[in-house]
C-alpha cells in the first residue's frame, strides 16, 4: 500500500516541482551575475501563460509535429517512475532498469529531432543535426556512468543500485564518485546547459535544443518546456540518489520516508546550485570541442570501471 | 603643409586645381580617372574615403562624381572628379580598386549612372519593390512623391553547389532586439562556405531628406543617421558646415566636443565588450558590460540632458557646457567606472573558456581589409593604424596625445582587446581634456550663410570607425547634397570574408565583434 502511495506521489510530485528547479537555477545564475533575477516561480507563470495562448503551426507540419509534444511530455512522466526518490520501498521490478531509462531518453531525443526536421525550417534542421551528433555521444557516457553501480549491486534496477550503494564504505565508494564526473557531464549535455547549449540565448544560429523547438508556440511549447523541466529534475534526483545515496531508507515508516524526502531535497538543491555555478563560470564551448568534453566524461567512467576491479 | 605643398607632393604639376573649402578639386577626363585613382591610392598610399555623385544638371549641365582621398595629418582632401554629360555611363574603377564597388553601385541605384565594367552589377539598398527607372537622388525626383510599387524579380543570391551544401536564410527579423538584415549562408555541415548579406531594410532616404529639410532640421537628421553614434555623426556634419560657412569654433567648444565624443565611444565600447562576452554565453561579463554602459549613459544625461548626446552639437560649437561641479562629478564617476572595468576584465582575462572562443575566430585577412578599405576598430585589430583623430586632426585632438590601440591577429579576440584598450584611452583623453579645458564661450554666433558652389568634407572618428560627410552647396549657398559615409559601409563588405571557414554557431560572435550599424549603412 505504501509503495503504491509513494509511486502515485512520485508521478504527481515530480512534474509539479520540476518548474521550480528551473526557477532556482535561473535565480542562482542571476545572483552570480549581480542581478536580482526573476522569482523562482517564474517558470510556472510562463507555463500558465503559454497554456493560455493560441498556436501558430506551419502549413507543412505533419503528425510528427502535432504529436511530439504529447509524446515528450508522456515519456517525461514515465521517467521518474524508475528512479529512487526515498528508498527501497518504491522498487518497481518491471520499470527500474537503467537501460530502459536511457532508451526512454533516447526516444525523447528522437522525436524532438524529428519534429525539428518536420516543418523544414533551416533552424530546425541544424538544431536536429547538432542534437543527434551530441546525443549519440552522450548516450554512451550516460550508460557507462551507471555501470559501476550496476556491477556493485549485481542488478540493473536503479532503485536496487542506489540502495545497495548506500551500504558501501567510503573506500569502496571511490569508483562511484569518479563515475559521477561522467554522469555530470552527460547531465549538462542532455539538459542543454552551458558549456553545451545556452538555454537563455536569443541567437538562433548558436542554438541546439531551442533551434529544434523554434517552430512551436502556445500549448505545445508549454508541454515541451514542461517535459524538459521534468527531464531536468529527473537527472538531478537520479544523480543525487544514485551517486550520493546517503539518506535513502529501507523502512516504510512514514517518519523515515519523510526524513528521506527531506534529505533528497537538500541534496538536490546542492546539485542545482552546483550546476548554476558551473554554468556561470564557463563560456559555451565551440561546437566541435563538445565531443572532446563528452569523451572526457567517458574516460572518467572507464577509470571508474578499472579501479573497481582492483 | 600648405595647399601648394600638398599639390606639389601628390599631384602632377600640369594639373589645374581649385580649392573649395577643405577640398582640392581637379577635373579628370573620364578615361583617365582610373589611372589617377590608382596613382593616388597605390603610389601615394592615400586612402580613398568615399565616392560621391552630384546632380548639377540644372547649373552645369552635368553629373559629377567625386573620388575623395584623405591626406594623412591634414584636414584637407584631394578630390579628382569627372563630369558626365549627355550620357548616363561612367567607367568603373572597381576591377582595380575594390573598395569603390559599393559606392559605384550606390551611384547607379540612386543617380542612374551606370558603372561600365563593374564585375557584379546590381542595385543596392533599394529592393525589388522600387521601380528600377526611378533614381531618388536626382534633382528631378520629388522627395514626397510615392512611386508605384514595382514587381522586379527578386534579388538572386549566389548559389553554391556541391554535395551536402545547403542554404540557411536568416532574418531580416532576428530573435534579439537588433536591426533588420538578411543573411544567406551556404553551409557544408557546420562550416560556412559563403555568406551574402542583404541589407537596405532600414533605408529611409536620409540623403534626399538632407536636401529638403530646413537648415536646423538637417543637424537633427544627422544625429539620427545611426542612433548610437548621434554625437560623432552630427559632429562630422557640423564640421563640414563650419568649413563651408567659415564659422569659427571657440577652443572650449573644441575640447567639449572631444569629451562628448569620447563619452559616446566609451558607452558603446563597454556595451560591445559586454555583448561579445554574452555571445560566448559567459554570463558574468555579459551582464557587467551593459551595466557599465548604463552608467556612462547616465553620465551623459547628467551633463547634457540626453543619454545619446542629442541636441548637443550646433554649428559653431556645442550647446551644453560642463561647469566645475559637474566636472568634479564626471572625473569621480570615471575613476569608479575604470576601477569596475578593470575588475571585470581581470575575470575575463583569466577565463580560459572565453579566451578560447575568441581566439582564432573570424579572422579577417590584412590584404582583404586593405582591399575593402576597412576602417576603425576592425582595421586597428589587424594592425592597420587608421584613426581619424590622428590622421585628420579635428576638434582639439592634436593637443591631447591620442594613443592608437592596435592588435595584429585580426580575429574576434583582437577586435575585443582593441576595444578594451580604447576604453582606457578614452577615459584618459577625457581626463586630460577636462584638465586642459580653456575658459571662454562654448559656441560662436553662426550664420547660415555658406559659400556658394562649394564642396566640403567633414570627418570624425566614430566608435566604429571614421565617418565622412560630403556636403555641397548650390549657386544660392543652399545645401545641395549631403553624402553620408558611415564606418559600416566599408566594413560590411569585409564581414563575409571574416566569416568564411568558421562554423555557423560562431557567426553571431563574429558579427558582434564588428557590430556594424544597419541604419548607418542603409541610411
Amino acid at each position: 500500500m505504501t509503495t503504491f502511495i509513494i509511486i502515485v506521489l512520485k508521478v504527481i510530485l515530480i512534474p509539479l516541482l520540476s518548474p521550480l528547479c528551473v526557477g532556482v537555477v535561473r535565480k542562482v545564475k542571476a545572483s552570480m551575475q549581480n542581478r536580482r533575477g526573476a522569482s523562482i516561480f517564474q517558470p510556472y507563470y510562463d507555463l500558465w501563460k503559454l497554456f493560455h495562448k493560441d498556436e501558430v503551426i506551419a502549413r507543412d507540419a505533419s503528425w510528427i509535429f502535432y504529436l511530439t509534444p504529447f509524446i515528450l511530455f508522456g515519456l517525461s512522466l514515465i521517467l521518474p517512475l524508475g528512479i529512487p526518490l526515498v528508498g527501497s520501498v518504491e522498487s518497481l521490478s518491471f520499470f527500474g532498469d537503467f537501460l530502459v531509462i536511457i532508451y526512454t531518453l533516447a526516444a525523447m531525443t528522437f522525436f524532438l529531432a524529428l519534429s525539428g526536421l518536420d516543418v523544414g525550417s533551416a533552424f530546425g534542421g541544424f538544431g536536429s543535426s547538432r542534437e543527434m551528433t551530441l546525443a549519440a555521444l552522450t548516450e554512451g557516457v550516460l550508460l557507462f556512468s551507471l555501470l559501476p553501480s550496476a556491477i556493485i549491486a549485481h542488478s540493473s534496477n536503479l532503485i536496487l543500485m542506489a540502495t545497495s550503494a548506500s551500504t558501501l564504505s567510503l573506500i569502496d565508494f571511490l569508483p562511484i564518485g569518479i563515475a559521477f564526473m561522467g554522469y555530470f557531464i552527460a547531465l549538462m549535455a542532455e539538459t542543454g546547459r552551458i558549456p553545451f547549449d545556452n538555454p537563455a540565448t536569443h541567437l538562433e544560429l548558436t542554438m541546439i535544443h531551442e533551434a529544434m523547438i523554434l517552430e512551436y508556440s502556445g500549448k505545445r511549447l508549454a508541454l515541451i518546456e514542461w517535459a524538459n523541466a521534468n527531464k531536468f529534475i529527473f537527472f538531478i534526483i537520479l544523480g543525487v540518489n544514485l551517486f550520493f545515496p546517503w539518506g535513502l531508507t529501507t523502512s516504510t515508516a512514514p517518519s523515515a520516508l519523510l526524513f528521506a524526502l527531506g534529505t533528497v531535497i537538500v541534496k538536490a538543491l546542492i546539485l542545482i546550485v552546483g550546476i548554476a555555478i558551473v554554468e556561470s563560470s564557463v563560456a559555451k564551448l565551440r561546437l566541435f570541442r563538445l565531443p572532446d568534453l563528452l569523451f572526457t566524461g567517458f574516460i572518467f567512467c572507464v577509470i571508474s570501471l578499472l579501479i573497481m576491479n582492483i | 603643409m600648405t595647399d601648394q605643398n600638398i599639390i606639389n607632393k601628390y599631384l602632377n604639376k600640369k594639373i589645374r586645381t581649385e580649392k573649395s573649402a577643405n577640398l582640392i578639386l581637379f577635373q579628370v577626363e573620364k578615361n583617365a580617372i582610373l589611372s589617377q585613382c590608382l596613382e593616388l591610392s597605390n603610389n601615394q598610399n592615400l586612402q580613398l574615403k568615399t565616392i560621391n555623385a552630384t546632380d548639377e544638371r540644372s547649373e552645369n549641365g552635368c553629373f559629377k562624381i567625386f573620388y575623395i582621398f584623405g591626406i594623412p595629418g591634414e584636414n584637407v582632401f584631394l578630390a579628382p572628379y569627372i563630369r558626365i554629360e549627355k550620357t548616363y555611363e561612367f567607367p568603373s574603377i572597381t576591377p582595380f580598386i575594390h573598395q569603390a564597388s559599393f559606392y559605384e553601385l550606390e551611384i547607379y541605384t540612386f543617380f542612374g549612372l551606370k558603372p561600365i565594367g563593374h564585375p557584379l552589377f546590381h542595385p543596392v539598398l533599394l529592393h525589388e519593390n522600387w521601380p528600377s527607372d526611378i533614381f531618388p537622388l536626382r534633382k528631378d525626383f520629388a522627395y514626397n512623391k510615392r512611386p508605384r510599387e514595382a514587381k522586379n524579380p527578386p534579388y538572386e543570391f549566389q548559389i553554391v553547389k556541391g554535395e551536402g551544401i545547403y542554404e540557411i536564410p536568416v532574418g531580416p527579423v532576428h530573435a534579439g532586439i537588433i536591426e533588420p538584415g538578411h543573411f544567406r549562408f551556404s553551409v557544408a555541415g557546420e562550416e560556412i562556405v559563403s555568406l551574402e548579406p542583404m541589407l537596405g531594410y532600414t533605408h529611409k532616404g536620409s540623403e534626399k531628406l538632407f536636401e529638403v529639410l530646413s537648415f536646423n532640421d538637417k543637424l537633427k537628421l544627422s544625429e539620427r543617421i545611426s542612433g548610437d553614434t548621434s554625437f560623432t555623426h552630427s559632429l562630422a556634419y557640423c564640421q563640414a558646415i563650419e568649413t563651408l560657412g567659415n564659422t569659427p569654433v571657440p577652443s572650449r567648444a573644441k575640447y567639449l566636443r572631444v569629451i562628448y565624443s569620447e563619452l559616446e565611444r566609451l558607452a558603446n565600447h563597454l556595451n560591445d565588450i559586454g555583448f561579445i562576452i554574452n555571445d560566448t554565453a559567459f554570463s558574468f561579463g555579459g551582464s557587467n558590460g551593459p551595466r557599465l554602459k548604463e552608467e556612462v549613459m547616465q553620465l551623459c544625461e547628467m551633463l547634457t540632458g540626453s543619454r545619446f548626446l542629442r541636441g548637443v552639437n550646433t554649428i559653431g560649437g556645442v550647446t551644453k557646457d560642463i561647469p566645475n561641479e559637474k566636472k568634479v562629478r564626471l572625473e569621480e564617476k570615471l575613476r569608479k567606472i575604470r576601477k569596475d572595468f578593470e575588475a571585470v576584465i581581470e575575470v575575463i582575462d583569466d577565463s580560459e573558456s572565453v579566451q578560447n572562443r575568441l581566439k582564432g575566430t573570424g579572422t579577417l585577412g590584412k590584404q582583404v581589409a586593405i582591399d575593402h578599405g576597412v576602417v576603425g576598430v576592425a582595421a586597428r585589430a589587424i594592425g592597420l593604424m587608421n584613426d581619424a583623430r590622428i590622421d585628420y586632426p579635428y576638434a582639439s585632438y592634436e593637443n591631447l596625445e591620442v594613443k592608437i590601440s592596435h592588435q595584429t591577429a585580426g580575429d574576434v579576440h583582437a577586435r575585443f582587446y582593441v576595444r578594451i584598450s580604447e576604453v582606457y584611452t578614452s577615459i584618459d583623453i577625457i581626463t586630460k581634456a577636462l584638465n586642459k579645458l580653456p575658459q571662454g564661450a562654448i559656441n560662436s554666433k553662426s550664420t547660415n550663410k555658406l559659400q556658394k558652389n562649394a564642396y566640403a568634407v567633414g570627418i570624425t572618428e566614430g566608435w566604429r570607425g571614421d565617418i565622412v560627410y560630403f556636403i555641397t552647396t548650390d549657386n544660392k549657398g543652399e545645401i545641395a547634397r549631403v553624402g553620408v559615409r558611415d564606418a559600416s559601409i566599408p566594413n560590411w563588405s569585409a564581414v563575409p570574408h571574416a566569416v568564411v571557414g568558421n562554423i555557423v554557431p560562431d557567426f553571431p560572435l563574429i558579427n558582434k565583434s564588428f557590430n556594424l550599424s544597419y541604419s548607418g549603412f542603409d541610411r
